[in-house]
């Protein structure tokens, strides 16, 4: 049969639809044939796991670690904790890259001769019997004992041991939150820091607080504000009041840059406002008035203030009537950060926590939230300017014996202080670090810690959840080094020395009387008939909670908002143009994480910047400069001081801004971070907030220098800021006025 | 025809008939990045070092995008995480000369790393840039070794590697069982995301939060018009 061209093609394309037809009715060849027909790892459960519950005491949240053969594999949130419910932060997985970081301290040092030469190796019965020894020959009063601010067991053991010898004890915490403290104590009578109950919240305002990234407990915010957007029907609204985009401001519904210094102004003229239309049911204006009416208050009306702050007055009365809009209750206004940060901090803060006040937002759902009273000692930080005191007292020789535990000051206070200086005349320096940063290096001896997966401990969370909290902390792996955890060191020592009052032995024997009072109440997360019982099924769910203890407001509210003064900042204006908003970077905080590869390698979430410094000045005003992304600048300030730091052109920084993060600049720290970028702590003026004391750190001004350097940023994006193609975007908006679509 | 054991039993037995999937609501998203550092912890990417962002050979399996929009005072940001988008008509797939990269049949699309000869060829087909290739030999400090998953396979120089929706974790989870409970395991990312943007599940099982989730009014694909049916479903950031 002859066969034409055109009967060939009909019968090649039926039989190749029917192949097509039918081979869909079975398994496909195509996938059986390239289905792998190894076992991979992934396919192979291979070894049994274990995971084991604890916490992490620098940042109050509740793991789940998983182990393998006697090693940390993985690190979870623990999902019973009620703190963080089974999330955690960008940070909390570095833990596992300390515990098995290469450049830990791995055994005691001394230093061959009396401050100078290298360290040698040494064992711990030296260690011990040497620390000993210069405990022994001291005078009690010449010791100090630095530590970061303590909460918990180790707190308690710090506490006993400095009682019983006569040491006195000062915590370090560079970005101190006293001004916070204080705020929330004078407007809401409580110690604690309250819990904020995002996820009810129908309304925040907040000011300078990047929640949602840094600040206090942001994983446990974080998981509040999922839900405060998409996890009910009426999504909430955000507004955020900050000096830079943040994180927070960046998914912020509106962001509301005001002249640095002036949150406070803001919140009084909004109070001004809301008072003078009728303040809502249920709230009250005392906090302002003292029930002395409008006239308290009149210096902040918006007109007054509205130059001041930088925005018009009919803004300020928007934001004012959109936060105590009825159809927003319950409204929530949250205050930190930067807002904290100046010489008028505490009355900023004040300014801010007393709107909640106005719109009955305290202690209510949706609001404001108190915490019980943290039971237990608590180490808090010095201010800014007792540390001033205690550095005088190390220059005067006053100060004979220093034991430091991971408080690094040589990196952390303001350069212009000189701690390096100061640590020098200290007869004996005693670091107890499990690295080498910047003051263990300065030090005579290292009796290296454990790290936080190695060791006993207990948290009381703060801010915790909104009751009674208590995380227990266990090794979930043996000592992965020649180390041994500072507490035991004390109570080792202490027991030596003859001092009466040490809570006991070990750490573990502390803890675990900690666990006895909580099993003896008889109520909570865990009840079991005996303690043995109670311990191990507390030790299992990775702490000890009882919802029946909670905090009460503590009588009426007091007059705690009548007046804000304007923020001083050091530099003049003329001269110094900028204003320096250094800010705590993401991962790395404020330099205290800076030895962990993986966090070191996470971008930066505004720049996406990794490894590195940098500055962000506004597009317009580096052009008028004549200053291009990724050219080296000086920025400097009127103390003479300055960093070199490249240039990234930041289209959302207000054009008399320059924000520089911190966490980069050490010079040791591990091979990781040191030589890394620079340290705006080394240039930032030594002011004090004024109720405080505490660091002012967003107070400094700068000029910026254009030098002949370029350097390479590291950034995900590239050399250039990555914004959408027109023709291909991938963000999609909706808008409620049937805009549905790309977001241009 | 390949006829271990293995692949027997599979055929003789009808496959579970699953399609994992991923939504992410960018409502949700604050780009905190602890989704990416879980995976790396998980999966254990190896160390982005400074060179390797000179470089533009940054690998990472989930990635959180920042764009900007407008200029001060105008401006916004805008975040969004991205990974392997598990597409149904992956064009990766069928690039690729050794089947190094395949469909499964749980809806995934799977690496075979010891049959990647490093082409590289389904990285330049991967319009979600969702593709790392091992450069280098990945090299770990001695101590650091300790912390590695022993469920993840190690791959060596030369071989591409990619999000596998932690098919360890789903391994683990459903060999032997017909029927696992929506979310009773995720993968990293997911498990560790504060603001819950992420969401993982089963997209065939029609009770399921992710099935939900995805049929939300808001989803989209990205680069939908290139038609690759992602196993990734998006939900809009929502704006007033």
């Amino acid at each position: 049969m002859a066969l034409t061209r055109r009967q060939f093609l009909k019968w090649a394309g039926a039989t190749g639809v029917g192949a097509v037809v039918f081979n869909g009715c079975s398994v496909p060849d195509e996938e059986i044939r390239v289905q792998s027909p190894l076992e991979l790892p992934e396919d192979l459960v291979t070894g049994r796991d274990n995971y084991y519950a604890t916490v992490s005491p620098a940042d109050g949240e509740g793991l789940l670690v998983r182990v393998m053969e006697g090693r940390a594999k993985k690190v979870e949130g623990n999902p019973d904790y009620p703190v963080n419910a089974g999330k955690h932060g960008v940070r909390t997985e570095g833990l596992l890259q300390a515990l098995y970081h290469p450049d830990r301290v791995k055994q005691p040092l001394t230093r061959i001769a009396p401050k100078v030469g290298p360290f040698r190796r040494m064992g711990w019965p030296e260690g011990l019997d040497a620390l000993k020894a210069t405990l022994e020959a001291a005078e009690p009063g010449s010791a100090l004992i630095v530590t970061p601010p303590l909460r918990g067991a180790v707190a308690g053991v710090v506490r006993s041991f400095a009682n019983a010898y006569g040491a006195r004890v000062a915590a370090f915490e560079p970005l101190d939150q006293a001004p916070l403290r204080r705020a929330i104590a004078d407007v809401f009578g409580q110690q604690a820091l309250p819990d904020f109950d995002i996820s009810r919240a129908n309304y925040i305002l907040s000011f300078g607080a990047d929640f949602l990234g840094t600040w206090v407990a942001p994983t446990r915010f974080m998981r509040g504000y999922g839900e405060f957007r998409q996890g009910r029907r009426e999504r909430g609204r955000l507004v955020q009041v900050e000096t830079r985009m943040s994180p927070t401001a960046a998914v912020a519904d509106e962001w509301v840059y005001v002249n640095p210094g002036t949150e406070g102004h803001l919140a009084m003229a909004m109070a001004y406002v809301i008072i003078e239309e009728g303040v809502p049911s249920g709230g009250t204006d005392r906090a302002y008035t003292g029930g002395g009416g409008l006239g308290q208050i009149a210096d902040y009306r918006p007109g007054a203030v509205a130059g001041a702050v930088g925005l018009p007055a009919e803004r300020i009365v928007e934001l004012a009537r959109a936060f105590a809009d009825p159809s927003h209750a319950p409204a929530l206004a949250i205050g930190g950060g930067s807002a904290g940060a100046y010489s008028n901090g505490a009355a900023n803060l004040r300014a801010i926590y007393a709107l909640n006040h106005l719109v009955g937002a305290a202690n209510r759902p949706g609001g404001v939230v108190y915490n019980p009273a943290p039971e237990g000692e608590q180490v808090k930080a010095l201010s800014l300017r007792e540390w001033k005191e205690e550095l005088a007292r190390m220059r005067s020789g006053e100060t004979k014996v220093a034991l430091i535990k991971d408080a690094n000051l040589l990196y952390g206070l303001p350069a212009e202080l000189d701690a390096a200086g100061a640590l020098r005349n200290v007869e004996t320096v005693v670091s107890f670090s499990a690295f080498v940063d910047e003051t263990a290096a300065a030090a005579d001896t290292i009796l290296p810690g454990h790290t936080p997966l190695e060791e006993w401990g207990s948290d009381a969370p703060n801010p915790g959840p909104g009751y009674r909290t208590v995380g227990y902390q266990q090794p979930v792996v043996r000592r992965f080094r020649d180390t041994m955890a500072f507490g035991d060191v004390l109570l080792q020592v202490g027991a030596q020395l003859g001092l009466e009052g040490l809570p006991g032995a070990t750490m573990r024997e502390v803890v675990r009387a900690e666990a006895r009072a909580s099993h003896e109440t008889g109520r909570g997360s865990v009840r079991a008939p005996t303690f043995e019982e109670f311990w191990k099924r507390a030790l299992e769910r990775g702490g000890w909670w009882d919802t029946s203890v909670v905090a009460r407001s503590t009588g009426p509210v007091r007059q705690v908002a009548r007046s804000v003064a304007a923020p001083a900042f050091s530099g003049d204006a003329r001269r110094y143009p900028f204003h320096l908003v250094p800010f705590e970077a993401n991962a790395l905080g404020a330099g205290q994480l800076a030895h962990v590869p993986w966090l070191q390698s996470m971008p930066d979430p505004m720049t996406t910047v990794a490894w590195s410094s940098w500055v962000e000045l506004n597009p317009q005003t580096a052009k008028r400069m004549d200053l291009a992304q990724q050219d080296v600048v000086l920025v400097e300030a009127a103390n003479g001081r300055f960093i070199r730091v490249p240039v990234y052109l930041n289209p959302a920084t207000p054009p008399d801004v320059a924000a520089v993060p911190f966490g980069q600049g050490h010079t040791q720290f591990t091979s990781f971070a040191a030589g890394r970028g620079a340290n705006p702590f080394d240039i930032l003026a030594p002011s004090e907030e004024r109720d405080t004391g505490a660091l002012a750190w967003a107070g400094t001004r700068v000029r910026v220098t254009k030098t002949n350097r370029r350097a390479k940023l590291p950034s995900l994006e590239g050399p250039d800021p990555a914004v959408q193609l027109d023709d291909q975007p991938i963000i999609y908006i909706q808008r409620p006025n049937g805009g549905n679509g790309a977001a241009h | 025809m390949v006829t271990t054991p293995d692949l027997d039993r599979d055929l003789n037995k009808r496959p579970p008939a699953r399609s994992w999937g991923m939504v992410v609501d960018l409502d949700r998203c604050t780009g905190c990045q602890a989704c990416v550092i879980a995976c790396n912890a998980e999966n254990y990417i190896p160390i982005n070092e400074e060179s390797h962002y000179h470089e533009g050979r940054v690998m990472s399996w989930i990635r959180v995008e920042r764009y900007w929009e407008g200029e001060f005072p105008n401006v916004k940001a805008r975040f969004i995480p991205l990974m392997c988008q598990h597409c149904e008509n992956a064009p990766c797939e069928p690039v690729c000369p050794v089947y190094a990269t395949y469909h499964n049949n749980e809806g995934l699309n799977v690496q075979v790393y010891n049959r990647c000869v490093g082409t590289r060829y389904c990285a330049n087909n991967c319009p979600y840039h969702a593709r790392s290739f091992n450069y280098w030999e990945p090299v770990w400090p001695e101590d650091l070794r300790h912390q590695l998953n022993p469920d993840v396979t190690v791959r060596s120089r030369g071989v591409m590697e990619k999000c596998t929706m932690c098919v360890q974790r789903i391994r683990r989870a459903t060999r032997g069982r017909d029927n696992v409970p929506d979310g009773e395991f995720a993968p990293a990312c997911v498990q560790a995301c504060p603001t819950q943007t992420l969401t993982f599940g089963d997209l065939n099982d029609h009770s399921s939060r992710v099935y939900e989730l995805s049929h939300d009014e808001r989803n989209y694909t990205v680069l939908k018009s290139l038609g690759t049916a992602p196993n990734v479903t998006y939900l809009k950031k929502v704006e007033d």
